[in-house]
């Protein structure tokens, strides 16, 4: 590591990472720092249980693949990315032994809703294809930008009549739930499950007013879901070589403490190991506002408004995740692989939620701190990814929606809670999988709420979007309107990770919005937006 | 009424355009350059399958300054917006059979660029297009959407 760099980066999650290969790409001198022993953040892929029992630890569904535009840029194939689209996307296997899959194709998601209701089969049919079809221009419009306002949107929107032009886009959405766009589309309760279920896992609560304004986003690319073969962290490993093959730096143990001001611009960067580093051109965090705001910055140098709305007013997620890890012997075998045998080879499963009524009653509980009674839903990578497992073996991933503070007794409770929750969790699985019998789980370990939050402190509360994700807290208000294009009040020092507009998840979006605002301020030739 | 992708009739497309624009409040300043690609489907006449007709609008100040056919990609041309679609589907939109918004809104025409300017200048795009899809009196001289079967049929039509 030298004293100086023109752009230094805090955080080498993949925002980081992103963002510093596009500046290396453009000439730049770029310094990327990460407190942990490695690069990645959430793209983190450990041997948690036994040896060769690969399992992700955060990220483990790539839903951007192809639609995110630095994965052709930085060309993370190139860089050794394989992914596998599983066949079998989906599904959810409800209490009475039935089971409703989604595929990668069309027709045969479909039949698996018609199962459950003619109707819900040809309104998902024309949803589908619908949102389908917006699926890139919303992308660009909507997510690879620097966002615009709500105001905005609604009038262009109305001026292109696309009310009119649409079954199921509108503007009114922006005041409504999930539940309710559900509601006034779909008729069986299982199938409004299954589809609400989709969006939660995509961090959209079903009973959140606004969100229903990306639902049917959320459908477009719902059989887009991929697995990266050999772990998440291949992703990263490939940021970081792009970033590396074009001079860009990155520095892992480096626990960034301080941002250094002159005036009021941003000039370096402290570690906590006194270390300074020079920043000749720009300083950019993609860690979280508390960190950056209220720690790595003198009080003098931010605005006193500011620094109050950082503490009162940034939304956290009300509720996160709890994972458990396994290494096992064999797949698992669902009792309801009788009335649909394809439940047997679904990626991602769930288990057991049946009803909207099911979901707000969840995660109502985990908004006041109570640990549901578990649902969990089950990934089995194994069944796709041949690589993670030792042969013959598989691994597993149950993550159950959950309080980061349990009522009573705060978040400190996961101490004690974890294995036994985790052990309940299994008795989930099992009870929709026999096979899954004490003598094929080798290992398991649990991974909680507050291991989130100790592993990056940037998930604030065991926040792993970074951020509340409602309407009112995304385009250009997220995470305040003042920080909501990337800029800030201390001069050439950006915000560019999950904080920011869209919200996390691997979308590389923060980072790449970041990247224009950037590329505008310093008048860096935008080779990436080819036309 | 001249014919479908002749210089005419990209002649009368301008001024539908400008005319439309002229009647706007306030059009947008700057200057745009957009390319139209149309990629033979087997379905239009006016674009062999497996060709491509591409087209070049440039807009200065709200306003359409020319519109020509040119071929692939010129480097040193800067493009702001790319439209992408078949030939039935341009056939059909310059017929008025088929609304451009929807056709961008169903993914029938691509359309690639700063999507935040295109949003801001909404009211402007529309009248654009408007003028595109119905402001010309077209004549096809091999066939109207959805086509005549026969080339004899097409110069009867
Ligand atoms: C349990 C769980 C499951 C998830 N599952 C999925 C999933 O399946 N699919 C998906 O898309 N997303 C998933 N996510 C969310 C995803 O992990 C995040 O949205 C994503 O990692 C955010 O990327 P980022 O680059 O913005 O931040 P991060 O990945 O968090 O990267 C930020 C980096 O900054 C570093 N850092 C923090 N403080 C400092 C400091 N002081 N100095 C230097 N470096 C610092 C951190 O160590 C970290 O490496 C999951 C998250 C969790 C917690």
């Amino acid at each position: 590591m030298r004293d100086s760099y023109d752009a230094i980066i805090v955080g080498a999650g993949h925002n980081g990472l992103t963002l510093g290969a596009y500046l290396a790409r453009s000439g730049l001198e770029v310094l990327v720092l990460e407190r942990r022993h490695e690069e990645g953040g959430g793209l983190c892929t450990e041997e948690l249980t036994l040896s060769g029992f690969l399992h992700n630890v955060h990220a483990n569904y790539h839903t951007f693949v192809d639609l995110a535009p630095p994965v052709h840029d930085l060309d993370v194939r190139g860089h050794g990315v394989e992914y596998v689209r599983p066949e079998v996307q989906m599904a959810s296997i409800y209490g009475d032994g039935t089971a409703l899959t989604v595929h990668t194709d069309l027709d045969k998601t479909c039949a698996s809703i018609a199962r459950f209701s003619e109707e819900d089969a040809e309104t998902f049919r024309r949803l589908y294809v619908e949102a389908h079809g917006y699926v890139d221009l919303l992308l660009s419009t909507l997510m690879y930008q620097p966002p615009m306002s709500v105001k905005e949107l609604t009038r262009a929107l109305a001026t292109f009549g696309v009310e009119d032009r649409s079954e199921f886009l509108s503007v009114k959405l922006r005041r409504e739930t999930i539940n309710q766009f559900l509601d006034q589309h779909f008729t069986h309760p299982k199938v409004k499950a299954h589809l609400a279920f989709h969006g939660a896992v995509c961090a959209y609560t079903n009973d959140v007013p606004g969100l229903a304004i990306g639902f049917p986003l959320l459908v477009g690319k719902i059989d887009n879901w991929h697995l990266c073969i050999g772990g998440s962290h291949r992703l990263a490993h490939a940021l970081w070589r792009d970033l590396a093959q074009h001079g860009g730096v990155m520095v892992s143990d480096a626990d960034v403490r301080a941002i250094l001001v002159d005036g009021n611009r941003a000039v370096g960067v402290r570690l906590a190991d006194g270390t300074e580093v020079v920043a000749r051109k720009l300083v950019a965090s993609t860690v979280s506002v508390e960190q950056t705001f209220l720690e790595f910055l003198e009080p003098s140098t931010v605005p006193e408004e500011l620094r109050g709305r950082i503490k009162n007013d940034v939304k956290h997620k009300d509720w996160t995740l709890f994972s458990v890890h396994l290494a096992m012997s064999t797949l698992p075998e669902y009792s309801a692989a009788e009335f649909d045998p394809d439940v047997n080879r679904a990626w991602v499963v769930n288990l057991g939620y049946g009803s909207l009524e099911e979901l707000n009653a969840d995660f109502a509980a985990a908004r006041a701190g109570q640990l549901p009674e578990p649902k969990p839903n089950a990934a089995v990578n194994s069944l796709y990814d041949p690589t993670d497992a030792p042969p013959g073996c598989a691994t597993g991933l149950l993550r159950q929606f959950a309080p980061f503070a349990i009522a009573g007794g705060g978040e400190g409770e996961w101490e004690s809670l974890g294995r036994w929750y985790g052990h309940r969790c299994i008795e989930a699985w099992r009870s929709h999988a026999p096979n899954l019998t004490d003598d094929v789980i080798l290992d398991w370990v649990p991974y909680t709420p507050l291991e989130i939050a100790q592993k990056f402190p940037n998930m604030v509360r065991g926040d792993w979007m970074m951020g509340e994700v409602s309407l009112a807290n995304m385009l250009d208000q997220r995470p305040l309107p003042e920080l909501g294009q990337y800029r800030t009040p201390v001069e050439a020092l950006y915000m560019a990770g999950s904080t920011q507009h869209p919200h996390g998840f691997i979308t590389f979006a923060p980072a790449y919005n970041a990247l224009q605002v950037i590329a505008e301020d310093l008048g860096i030739d935008t080779w990436w937006r080819q036309v | 009424m001249a014919d479908i992708y002749t210089p005419d009739w990209y002649e009368e497309v301008r001024d539908a355009m400008n005319a439309r624009v002229a009647t706007m409040k306030d059009p947008p300043g700057g200057e745009l350059q957009i390319k139209v690609e149309i990629y033979g489907d087997g379905v239009s006449p006016y674009v062999a399958e497996g060709s491509e007709r591409h087209f070049l609008v440039r807009i200065e100040e709200g306003h359409c300054a020319w519109y020509r056919e040119v071929e692939g990609d010129d480097p040193a041309v800067k493009l702001d917006y790319r439209f992408r679609g078949s030939g039935n589907t341009f056939d059909e939109i310059a017929a008025g059979l088929e609304d451009p918004i929807t056709a961008a809104l169903h993914g029938t025409v691509k359309v690639r660029g700063d999507m935040r300017f295109l949003m801001r200048q909404a009211e402007h795009v529309k009248v654009l297009l408007e003028a595109y899809a119905t402001g010309v009196q077209t004549s096809w001289p091999l066939g109207r959407p959805p086509y005549a079967a026969t080339q004899e049929e097409a110069v009867r039509a």
